[in-house]
């Protein structure tokens, strides 16, 4: 057999060219930031505290904060927005309220991210008396992923087959097994990339931390939710704030670091995820 | 709900009384009245939308999962109202099992597959025994007994309904719903289910939605002949399909409607 004639196709020379400008875009960004942060290229950096000298300064409070922060918010946005979306598809009658929540759900995924931190600072800073601590702006964060999170799995979850529901519940099965046992399997690689999505808009956001009061000097690593609120953008925007050359180095460093995180965070649900769609075949 | 007849065979196992289903303005089903009785089977033919599958539905409670569906008239199961607020439909669906036109295993191994629904309702004894027994009512246990773990959806499609048919012969339900089980399958497979229906005959009530005008004259005792979501014309299967009362049954049947 000969090889098929290659045809003129220009829709996909197009879309060819476009995937390629946006990875040599990411490439030229990546590079002018590790350029920058050459200075500061050593493991200390990480483990460091923030100084006002500019020598010998770190990010590792900022990087503690970041972890802190994105437990934080995955242990309250992800069963929080995944019990909203299964209640809104698989429970919730179908009225008028249901679809006023559902559409109230999509303008808040829509909502700019410094609202939530005037929210967060009225609600949880004050209101519930959590000061500037990693748990207000954890809070906040969640707040910030939940919209996402549940309007994301709600696509997922409407995307199972209705064969699937129709043949569970055909064998005299309750809802809840349906549910548990048929639809989240089916729905949650789907929902894992939505969880993913809001993720990282989350930890990289700084302006709603900012709003509540995030700290950028710190002598000691944060060790629990309680402690004060600091991160790796708000540390990133506090550098970024000094003139002295030094301290753009410190930024970009920070800025490499928390490239790394949301690396390191998507390749992790990468992996679970082709681990579960493995397990269903 | 009046008193009983005294003879059982005098109930039939189902029954529609001037049932009619509706999905908000579209009406699916339209005052149809029937009987199935037990022990027989009973086809029910007509030309695409006209209420086959929402009939058979209707027979185990599955319209009301979707939504809009509204339901007027009674459905009897051994002369119970199954809308009767006492009747749980988890426990309908279980003695009225379904088997659907589109085979739809879960993505599971073979054994998991028919132990669905005996697990899903804490089923205690020999869940192997059980399913080698549904298995093999399905004609299914020779092609996979060598491998039960394999993928559910490594099976041809033919097998695929088997499968189906078998997962819902292990609730061991006493009537069985068949909605087109054969339509997208090719004729070797579709003989092969047909002699399972066949073999089912002996232990079970069966209805059978089908597209097939001949499918049905093989298998059925019965056949009612729906258009438009309503009830044209039931009877044995051979006085309607060698003298058919209705003109519309008449010429559906030699092939004037499709």
């Amino acid at each position: 057999m000969t090889a098929p004639a290659r045809r003129r196709d220009p829709l996909g020379m197009a879309c060819g060219a476009a995937a390629f400008a946006v990875a040599a875009a990411f490439a030229v960004l990546v590079a002018f930031l590790a350029v920058e942060a050459r200075p500061v290229a050593n493991p200390g950096f990480l483990l460091e505290m923030p100084s006002r000298m500019a020598d010998g300064a770190g990010v590792g409070p900022a990087l503690a904060g970041t972890l802190w922060l994105a437990l934080l918010t995955a242990g309250l946005a992800v069963p929080v927005g995944v019990g909203t979306a299964v209640y809104l598809e698989e429970y919730a009658p179908r009225t008028r309220l249901a679809a006023l929540v559902g559409s109230a759900l999509a303008s808040l995924a829509g909502t700019p991210p410094v609202v939530y931190g005037v929210a967060g600072l009225a609600l949880f800073v004050r209101g519930l008396g959590m000061g500037p601590s990693l748990l207000a702006g954890g809070c906040t964060l969640a707040a910030l992923a939940l919209p996402t999170v549940v309007v994301a799995s709600r696509a997922a979850i409407r995307s199972v087959p209705q064969g699937v529901r129709l043949a569970a519940y055909g064998l005299g099965a309750t809802r809840w097994q349906v549910v548990r046992g048929e639809v989240l399997p089916a729905a949650a690689p789907g929902m894992l990339a939505g969880v993913c999505l809001a993720f990282t808009r989350t930890v990289g956001a700084a302006a709603p931390l900012l709003v509540l009061g995030a700290v950028s000097f710190m002598t000691f690593a944060p060790r629990g939710p309680a402690d004060p609120l600091t991160s790796l953008p708000t540390q990133i925007f506090a550098w970024t704030k000094r003139s002295e050359q030094d301290f753009a180095a410190l930024a970009a460093g920070a800025g490499v670091a928390l490239l790394l995180v949301l690396l390191a965070m998507n390749l992790a649900v990468l992996a679970v995820r082709r681990r579960m769609e493995d397990a269903s075949r | 709900m009046s008193a009983p007849p005294s003879r059982t065979d005098a109930v039939p196992a189902l029954a529609a009384d001037d049932l009619s289903v509706s999905f908000g303005p579209k009406t699916a089903l339209a005052g149809v009245t029937l009987s199935i009785p037990r022990g027989r089977v009973v086809s029910i033919i007509g030309p695409s939308a006209s209420g086959k599958t929402t009939l058979l539905r209707a027979f185990n409670r599955l319209n009301e999962l979707t939504p809009g569906a509204v339901t007027t008239g009674a459905v009897r199961f051994n002369g119970i109202d199954l809308h009767g607020g006492e009747v749980d439909p988890v426990e309908v669906r279980r003695r009225i099992g379904m088997v659907f036109q589109q085979a739809t295993v879960f993505p599971r191994s073979v054994f998991d597959n028919v132990a669905f629904g005996p697990r899903a309702s804490g089923y205690g004894g020999d869940l192997h025994e059980l399913a080698e027994e549904a298995l093999t009512a399905a004609g299914l246990w020779s092609e996979v007994a060598e491998d039960l773990d394999a993928p559910a959806l490594a099976l041809s499609s033919g097998q695929q309904q088997r499968l189906c048919i078998a997962r819902t012969l292990a609730l061991k339900p006493e009537v069985l719903l068949l909605d087109e089980p054969t339509s997208a399958l090719d004729p070797a497979a579709t003989a092969r289910i047909e002699s399972s229906i066949h073999a089912l005959k002996r232990d079970h009530t069966i209805v059978l939605a089908t597209h097939g005008r001949r499918q049905a004259a093989r298998l059925s005792d019965l056949t009612a002949y729906l258009a438009g979501g309503e009830l044209v014309e039931y009877g044995p299967t051979e006085t309607l399909f060698t003298n058919p009362r209705d003109p519309r049954t008449e010429s559906y049947l030699t092939g004037r409607i499709p």
